[in-house]
């Protein structure tokens, strides 16, 4: 697990919390960038003395720098665990967002930021809660819950729940999910959690997308509503089916873009480099 | 056209094993994530039920095939102006001997009495082909080798077999009454003739005359005797057809003969039956009896002709095996595994 690089996260906002940490914060306190130059009375730290703002005063008072103090996030994993979470095509998709959240647990970790971690499905999965904490065996803790999860229901309803369970103030929330949710679950979801930074995760598969069999017959169970379909794959289809999939994705982008960010696709095998790549993107 | 039979009837129990498709798709499942956005295909949809309602018609074909559908073919009325012929054939030892030859060339082989008139006779088969022909052979006891059916295959066949083989005795009385016997039972269609082919060396007893002049009577089927006469021998027709063949008395044997062949036709003749007697050892007596039978069996011949039953499972068997051929084909590109 702790193979793949770190993911280097980064956010546009200021965490307002006084724990530190690694983003420029909003609060005083130990920092790299200036807040204030303030009188030694207010801050009486003479570390921090100013010999400039000092020898220019004509009423010879002591001025000591105020920095803000880097402060840590709080990141926040939210898992859909609904039925369709569980398909295996050419990978485990599950897994696939264990490992996601497991090295977000380690990254986060590492920088000094609490990691908290819901799953849910049709209903809140209260097995597998992880509330926000600067948690050095988070991602152990990841492991050891995700194969406990039997993906079912066929909705996510329960992930409007675990709104409630996140803190007040801003968190870095990834959404970890397929996105085969009906219209406008994603947007009522995102409106709900719009004072974070919520980064919508979109797992998908090969075997899904774009490597399905090319020609043949086969039936096709759906996970979430059982409902059977007969097959003839055939290349007329796949331009359909190729044309079908990029308005998925779409669909999602548009919704997340709304309330700010754009999803992060994992096609097949989650690379956190690609994350980290995501987040320097997002701050250029 | 007939009802439809089945020859297995209790098979068509087995229908309802025909429905079984129906409980499975029987192609190979895959589980996916989400297919409401799925593209709408009207092909896969109609192959959901097609490939379940092919896999239920090949059962049923299968099934109703090994249960052998068949109709009745019925029976026609065919008219035809042939005669109802039974030809019975002596194959007694005499007949084995050489024929007097009109050829009288060095390397013209000579021929069995039996084998000239086998020859006769085929070529006078061929000649009638309206006709319907039976065959009795007879030496010492009457044989029915083929009997009195339009099938030329069987008469021809009876003919080629029939070979010369003394025996010391010839049954000729029972040979006509084994001929006769083929016209009991069966509707008076057409001409009837006992075609009897010999060279006469037989004899009937008193009692047996009346018989057989009974069954004549009865059947009101007329005699015709080809006769086959080696060269030494008396033509019996001198009697009967004035003047052409005076025969020249010669040993006292051949009187005998002579005498014993003028009794047998004579004996016919008091058998008060249409009869008539030719010689058949040319061409030209074949002929003439050709011409003279078609004379005497002007009468049309009205007869039944069964049809043979159609049967249906081939077709069913040709159904099932295009069907099931399909559905090879469709298992063939079944998808084995989701990938690319």
């Amino acid at each position: 697990m702790a193979q793949q690089p770190l993911i280097h996260y980064h956010v546009r906002w200021r965490p307002s919390g006084h724990q530190p940490g690694a983003s420029q914060g909003l609060v005083a306190g130990t920092g790299d960038q200036l807040r204030s130059v303030v009188p030694l009375r207010d801050n009486p730290d003479p570390r921090r003395l100013d010999l400039r703002a000092s020898s220019r005063d004509p009423y010879e008072n002591i001025w000591v720098r105020d920095f803000n103090l880097n402060s840590a996030l709080k990141v926040i994993v939210l898992v859909d665990t609904s039925a369709s979470m569980g398909y295996i095509g050419k990978v485990n998709r599950l897994h696939v967002a264990q490992q996601v959240a497991s090295q977000l647990a380690l990254s986060a970790y590492r920088s000094g930021d609490a990691f908290g971690l819901y799953a849910a499905g049709e209903t809140i999965n209260k097995e597998c809660m992880l509330p926000p904490k600067a948690n050095r065996g988070a991602w152990l803790w990841v492991n050891h819950h995700f194969p406990k999860i039997q993906p079912h229901g066929n909705s996510m309803d329960g992930l409007f729940d675990t709104v409630s369970y996140l803190p007040q103030k801003r968190c870095l929330v990834f959404l970890i999910s397929d996105f085969r949710w009906p219209d406008g679950k994603l947007k009522s979801l995102l409106k709900k959690l719009n004072h974070h930074d919520v980064i919508p995760v979109m797992l998908q598969d090969p075997a899904e997308i774009d490597e399905q069999p090319q020609r043949g017959i086969a039936m096709l169970r759906d996970t979430e509503t059982g409902n059977q379909k007969f097959v003839w794959m055939r290349p007329a289809l796949q331009i359909q089916m190729a044309e079908m999939r990029a308005q998925h994705i779409k669909t999602v982008e548009t919704a997340s873009r709304l309330y700010g960010n754009k999803p992060f696709v994992v096609r097949g095998a989650f690379s956190s480099a690609l994350l980290t790549e995501y987040f320097m993107r997002r701050s250029a | 056209m007939s009802a439809l039979h089945f020859f297995k009837p209790d098979l068509l129990w087995l229908l309802p094993l025909a429905l079984l498709p129906l409980v499975s798709y029987g192609v190979k499942q895959f589980n996916f994530p989400g297919l409401e956005d799925w593209p709408k295909d009207f092909i896969s949809d109609s192959l959901k039920w097609g490939v379940r309602a092919l896999a239920v018609l090949a059962l049923t074909a299968l099934i109703v095939a090994s249960a052998a559908p068949f109709t009745e073919g019925g029976t026609v009325t065919r008219v035809g102006d042939g005669a109802e012929i039974v030809i019975v054939l002596d194959r007694s030892g005499s007949m084995s001997e050489p024929l007097q030859n009109y050829d009288q060339s060095v390397d013209a082989k000579p021929m069995s009495k039996i084998e000239a008139s086998r020859k006769v006779l085929l070529k006078f088969m061929e000649q009638r082909p309206a006709d319907t022909f039976g065959v009795v052979a007879f030496n010492a006891a009457p044989v029915s080798v083929a009997p009195l059916s339009s099938d030329r295959e069987i008469a021809k066949a009876a003919m080629l077999s029939a070979e010369a083989n003394s025996s010391g005795f010839t049954a000729l009385n029972r040979a006509l009454a084994m001929g006769l016997d083929y016209f009991q039972n069966r509707p008076f269609t057409a001409s009837r003739l006992i075609l009897l082919v010999s060279d006469g060396d037989a004899v009937i007893e008193k009692e047996d005359r009346e018989i057989l002049k009974k069954s004549f009577k009865q059947t009101r089927a007329k005699l015709i005797w080809v006769y086959v006469h080696a060269g030494a021998e008396k033509n019996i027709l001198s009697s009967v057809i004035a003047g052409d063949n005076e025969y020249i008395t010669g040993a006292e044997l051949q009187q005998i003969e002579m005498n014993q062949n003028v009794a047998m036709n004579k004996l016919f003749e008091e058998l008060e039956i249409p009869y008539q007697a030719f010689e058949v050892n040319s061409e030209q007596g074949l002929q003439r009896a050709v011409t003279e039978i078609a004379q005497m069996t002007n009468k049309p011949t009205r007869y039944e002709y069964r049809l043979p039953r159609q049967d249906y499972a081939v077709y069913l068997y040709l159904l099932a095996m295009f069907l099931l051929g399909a559905l090879f084909w469709l298992k063939q590109i079944e998808i084995k595994s989701w990938k690319a």
